[in-house]
């Protein structure tokens, strides 16, 4: 009984402690500049009404200034409304990449955890296998067969983090099952099924949930360095890491590098902080 | 080298034999099997000037009119005993087009290990010796910050200030000692925070236990502590860590060598998918699952002679790729993150 008052006890504390007010400045900061990043990416004209795509020659390579926050790049186009359109490609594909990892990392874990026996060592081997191609060149490979656009990117990204999706749910569903209240459900007469939707999902979702938050983050970063080596949409599409890329043609005018290359590292670091916060309170 | 030990070193190389032959497997049902084909694409190209029949003894040439499954068969066989195939390109063996960019690749991994492992030392010796209140709060919000930044951020930065201002280096001879060395910081940065963040967990707990109150209360400093008391114990899980951080090393290295005008792996990788040069891209993948998977298999196998708490004998079927021998590892410092940060 001790075990189900302590793992049912803790998850209701932690939820209680998260959401009572207690949240450190820093996260309120983070969930901000998500949340900025949010709006960027659904309503890119409100907030950069300049043309992202059509540049007034006149006017290449100004530094920032207060008409140009970003200043402006070598065909005059604003730095900021190209940044600004970008976000929903390099976010929506961050977000599909993630979601990959989690359906199926996750079902693979789910099946491996929950079944054991040879199951759980053929699927082990699988995520072996996935582990040890390493991931940025998985993704390389991957993306390179598909064809170079920042979907396939997204796909390829998801892929490559499938394996450490599959280990964490794997191991979280086999510590829930062997609490008493999961034993207490099957001498109850509940079915498997209801055993893992009932009590070993919700136990196992919050560490998802940071993983999750975390994979997001490095999905950014791994999607923006595909498109840095030209793997994404090409342009004039805006990804951050198509930017970047293009940026640094021109060491004259480092903005170029530096404008995008702070709004990545600003919303990663943003989401490392989100996910270290739900992890400590889980 | 009980039995114990022999059967678990035992089962794990033979772990990673079926890893290995499955990454194989893996990659080429990647490369052969997912929509697009760019062999016959690059022969078709109407600019090249082959004839059907042409195409027709080439395709047979490379026995691409097979089945896919001989086709692997075939491959696989070829890849068991060494031969990587021809490259479809230059018409050169895969073995010695991959030979030439190794040497500069695992120079440049190497000393990127060595910035990592020395900047995550540093890291986590300030945690525990400088005053709470200076220094240690940024310190502990170093490996974060590392993990956020893009590494090609890094390395462009490190160009734009070492090369182009301070005139440290020349961009135009990418193989000189600073130039390998920044490539080494702009790859080594992301590792190092993993290798920092576990080494703070592990010396955090030691230095809650008991027999650090004891030493303390003894009279012995904070320094001295820490090098003979806690470093030893918090070390161990970077043994782990670092093998599961050389598939980012190999990974990142595509684009710091991008980044920084090197000739290694990264380029030949770059260079074979441009140019759709699928012998070359199987042989550089399933290589680099050959190193991580030796690599990973030393690890775990010099582990339990490193630690002599690790029980081998009950030690249950482990999860995928984690570390085979239990390890008394403090708390789960990390999310188990593989995936490199580019």
């Amino acid at each position: 009984m001790t075990a189900a008052t302590t793992v049912v006890g803790s998850w209701r504390t932690a939820s209680a402690r998260a959401w009572s007010g207690a949240v450190p400045p820093t996260v309120l900061l983070s969930f901000a500049v998500l949340l900025v990043v949010l709006l960027w990416s659904l309503l890119p004209g409100v907030f950069a009404t300049q043309d992202p795509v059509n540049g007034v020659p006149a006017d290449k390579l100004l530094g920032p200034s207060a008409a140009h926050w970003f200043g402006t790049d070598h065909l005059g186009r604003d730095l900021f409304a190209r940044v600004v359109h970008g976000t929903a490609s390099s976010v929506t594909s961050a977000l599909v990449a993630v979601t990959i990892g989690v359906v199926v990392g996750g079902a693979i874990g789910l099946v491996a955890g929950s079944a054991g026996g040879w199951t759980d060592v053929v699927l082990a081997r699988v995520v072996d296998v996935l582990l040890a191609i390493p991931s940025f060149l998985l993704a390389v490979v991957i993306v390179s067969s598909l064809g170079f656009e920042t979907v396939n990117a997204a796909i390829a990204t998801g892929v490559s983090a499938v394996a450490v999706f599959a280990r964490v749910m794997r191991a979280e569903v086999i510590k829930t099952r062997r609490a008493v209240f999961v034993e207490a459900s099957v001498l109850q007469g509940g079915s498997r099924a209801h055993v893992l939707l009932r009590h070993v999902l919700p136990n196992a979702s919050r560490s998802l949930l940071a993983l999750a938050v975390l994979q997001f983050g490095l999905s950014i970063l791994v999607i923006a360095g595909l498109a840095f080596l030209g793997y994404g949409d090409p342009p004039p599409a805006s990804d951050w890491g198509l930017l970047v890329s293009s940026g640094k043609d021109y060491p004259t005018a480092p903005w170029l590098v530096y404008a995008p290359a702070l709004v990545v590292v600003a919303t990663v670091l943003s989401v490392n902080r989100i996910s270290r916060w739900l992890r400590r309170t889980a | 080298m009980n039995a114990s030990y022999l059967r678990f070193a035992g089962r794990r190389l033979l772990q990673a034999v079926v890893v290995v032959l499955l990454a194989y497997v893996f990659t080429f049902v990647v490369i052969s099997v997912l929509p697009g084909d760019p062999v016959t694409n690059t022969l078709r190209n109407p600019e090249n000037g082959f004839t059907e029949e042409e195409i027709a003894r080439i395709v047979a040439y490379y026995g691409l009119d097979q089945p896919v499954v001989v086709q692997l068969w075939q491959s696989l066989s070829h890849f068991v005993v060494g031969d990587l195939g021809v490259s479809l390109r230059s018409n050169l063996p895969v073995t010695r087009l991959v030979a030439e960019v190794v040497p500069s690749t695992l120079a440049l991994a190497a000393s990127a290990l060595a910035v990592a492992l020395v900047l995550a030392f540093a890291v986590a010796y300030g945690t525990q010796n400088l005053p709470r209140r200076y220094g240690q709060g940024v310190l502990r919000a170093l490996p974060s910050l590392f993990l956020s930044v893009p590494a090609f951020v890094v390395g462009l930065l490190l160009i734009q200030v070492f090369a182009f201002q301070l005139g440290l280096f020349r961009v135009i001879e990418p193989d000189g000692a600073w130039a390998t060395f920044f490539a080494a910081v702009a790859l080594g940065i992301p590792v190092s925070a993993q290798v920092a963040e576990v080494l703070i967990t592990g010396l955090d707990h030691e230095s809650r236990q008991e027999y650090a109150a004891v030493a303390r209360s003894r009279g012995l400093g904070q320094a001295r502590l820490f090098a003979k008391h806690l470093l030893k114990p918090s070390s161990l899980p970077v043994v782990t860590v670092v093998a599961l951080t050389v598939g980012e090393l190999l990974g990142g290295a595509l684009i710091i060598e991008t980044i920084f005008g090197r000739t290694g792996v990264g380029s030949l990788v770059q260079r074979s998918v441009s140019t759709q040069d699928l012998p070359v891209l199987q042989a550089v993948v399933s290589l680099a699952a050959v190193v991580f998977v030796v690599v990973n298999l030393l690890a775990d196998l010099v582990y339990p002679l490193l630690d002599p708490r690790v029980r081998l004998d009950r030690a249950p079927r482990k999860a995928a790729g984690q570390p085979g021998p239990e390890q008394p590892t403090p708390e789960q410092p990390i999310l188990e993150r593989q995936v490199s940060v580019p």
